[in-house]
């Protein structure tokens, strides 16, 4: 079970570490390149080459979809009425509580403890998640909801691609998977570094106000992910996916966004720190729940 | 499927991928050249060399058989393009590392992975290091005129090889958590190094057509040919035999004109040179791989 859990783990602590390290060792890191490579070219790749190879149904692939929308929706009204309660800014706080980190997190995470199928869930999340950040959560920080933004993002025309050759019936022609397979390899281990990265550079403020967001961002979502997984009737790898979805900490992205729109930035920046890593301590034993 | 969908599937990656990198250099998206050098360098090469040989199950003796058929064929460029260089009274120090060392990274290593799978790729990768190490030591004694054998122990590469090489011979097994690792993190190398490539091709500054068209035709040529002969003298099997063709048929590599551009050795000819052979590869790439995989 150990080295089981060790073998999930590992690639994430060390491509993180590694980024981390990079920043250390002084070298130069363009955030902005790599963001660009892995958000318009890895992403969609990925999305379509693990969909197209796919070992989930459409149908359960979609359901993970609507499960996850309403982990979003209850993730949204709990945190509201959660920071409501002790008084803190909903549009500096709530989009952190309800948009963490599926992607590079919850992708590798999911893809070594579930294998593709695994793979082929988090995606499923991800979408949701990466859609729901650049639309809702962008909203809330803005003032404004920005829904066009949807037609924006990479991973919907992997997602759209995806859908013409489900849809048809058809796989992919050999040259395109194997294409789309190569580029996809690039996402996840780009998106670790860059974690790293972002985790050496941020400047954190509010340490204790951070922690206790990020105890509530890690326990709200598992509490969420748990009750969704037995009202759905969820087990083995769909359960497995989407426990540790939900549990996963404040996505990097609501920095970005919070610096973006000037929402205290390193309060924001303090949560996904601090959640990060409380979650290097919370991911081993929620891998012992999952998998146990 | 048939032919034309099979050679497709091994070229089309290729292309494909350099081509997002002259589009990407086209848009003047944000690319930076030595970030993505230095992680591919430092921390993606030497986990797909790790990741690869933990995958693919390769005896001693085949990794030696392929390790020999490297050098013979990196001896026999180096031999034969000095010839002909001053026979045509050109410069050795200019033209022959360009002849030596091709691109058996960002080209060959996907082009032997998509025709033949792991063990292709677990050959390939031999084939390549020998490349990198004679580069940094033989390529830059000649361009600079003195060998340094500092940069071969800066090379994190040459530790992978090490382990590897040490896993393959002692029959040691990687534990699972340093496979998906390295395997997470060698899987940015092979599309890194060839958007770099379409990128690098976009911002050649080429000079001398006449003569670089002639010198990077006699790479492919003479690439395609030794290939062939040492793959023959040693009787390889159709692996071995396929990755040595393939890997000596590659076009010159970029990193010879960065070696050019830093001693100052006609970067623009050997910049022209690149991008010729290069082109001409694309056409050339199917006709061979159709030689080496179907014609027998």
């Amino acid at each position: 079970m150990l080295t089981d859990i060790a073998a999930i783990i590992a690639p994430i602590f060390v491509c993180a570490g590694i980024g981390m390290g990079w920043v250390r060792l002084g070298k130069p890191f363009n955030t902005e390149m790599v963001t660009e490579i892995s958000f318009n070219l890895g992403i969609p790749c990925i999305t379509f080459s693990t969909l197209t190879r796919l070992t989930v149904s459409p149908a359960a692939f979609g359901e993970m979809a609507v499960i996850y929308i309403i982990a979003t929706v209850l993730f949204l009204v709990t945190g509201a009425i959660v920071l409501k309660l002790v008084g803190l800014p909903l549009t500096t706080f709530l989009p952190g509580q309800a948009f963490c980190n599926n992607g590079n997190m919850g992708l590798p995470l999911s893809l070594f403890a579930f294998g593709d199928t695994g793979l082929a869930y988090a995606i499923s999340t991800f979408v949701i998640s990466s859609i729901g950040s650049f639309t809702v959560g962008m909203g809330i920080y803005s003032g404004r909801p920005s829904w066009g933004l949807v037609w924006r993002n990479p991973i919907i025309y992997g997602v759209v691609a995806t859908l013409a050759f489900m849809l048809t019936g058809t796989k992919p022609p050999q040259w395109l998977a194997n294409t789309t397979q190569m580029l996809g390899g690039v996402a996840i281990p780009m998106m670790l570094i860059s974690l790293g990265v972002a985790m050496a550079r941020l400047k954190v403020a509010g340490f204790g106000r951070a922690f206790g967001l990020s105890v509530m961002r890690i326990g709200m979502g598992f509490g969420v992910g748990l009750a969704l997984a037995e009202v759905a009737g969820l087990h083995g790898a769909a359960r497995g996916v989407l426990l540790m979805q939900s549990a996963m900490p404040v996505a990097v992205n609501n920095y970005l966004l919070a610096a973006r729109f000037d929402r205290s930035p390193s309060e924001v920046a303090g949560t996904v720190v601090v959640s990060t890593a409380l979650s290097f301590v919370t991911l081993p034993l929620l891998l012992y729940f999952v998998l146990g | 499927m048939g032919v034309i969908g099979d050679l497709l599937a091994v070229v089309a990656p290729v292309f494909i991928c350099v081509g997002i990198g002259l589009l990407w250099g086209y848009l003047r998206k944000p690319f930076d050249n030595e970030i993505i050098t230095s992680l591919v360098y430092n921390v993606g090469a030497p986990c797909l060399i790790i990741a690869t040989f933990a995958k693919v199950k390769i005896s001693s003796a085949a990794l030696g058989e392929l390790a020999l058929a490297g050098v013979l064929c990196y001896a026999a460029f180096a031999l034969i393009g000095g010839l002909v260089l001053r026979a045509s009274r050109l410069a050795i120090a200019d033209f022959l590392p360009s002849l030596m060392f091709p691109l058996t990274g960002s080209m060959g290593l996907p082009v032997c992975l998509f025709a033949l799978g792991d063990p292709g790729l677990a050959l390939a990768l031999v084939y390549f290091m020998l490349g990198t190490l004679g580069t940094f030591t033989v390529g830059a004694a000649i361009a600079a005129g003195r060998m340094s054998f500092k940069e071969i122990l800066r090379t994190p590469a040459v530790y992978a090889v090490i382990v590897a090489v040490y896993m393959i011979v002692a029959e040691v097994h990687a534990p699972q958590w340093i496979v998906n690792t390295t395997s997470l993190l060698g899987g940015t190398v092979i599309p890194m190094q060839l958007i770099a490539l379409g990128r690098s091709l976009m911002q050649l500054r080429v000079a001398g057509v006449g003569r670089s068209t002639a010198l990077g035709l006699f790479r492919l040529v003479l690439g395609a040919g030794v290939g062939w002969g040492v793959s023959v003298a040693l009787g390889l099997g159709a692996t071995a035999r396929a990755v040595v063709i393939i890997q000596s048929a590659m076009p010159v590599a970029v990193s010879s004109y960065l070696f050019a551009q830093l001693y100052n050795r006609k970067p623009a000819e050997v910049a022209g040179m690149v991008l010729i052979s290069t082109v001409v590869s694309f056409v050339t790439l199917p006709l061979l791989l159709y030689f080496v995989l179907h014609a027998g």
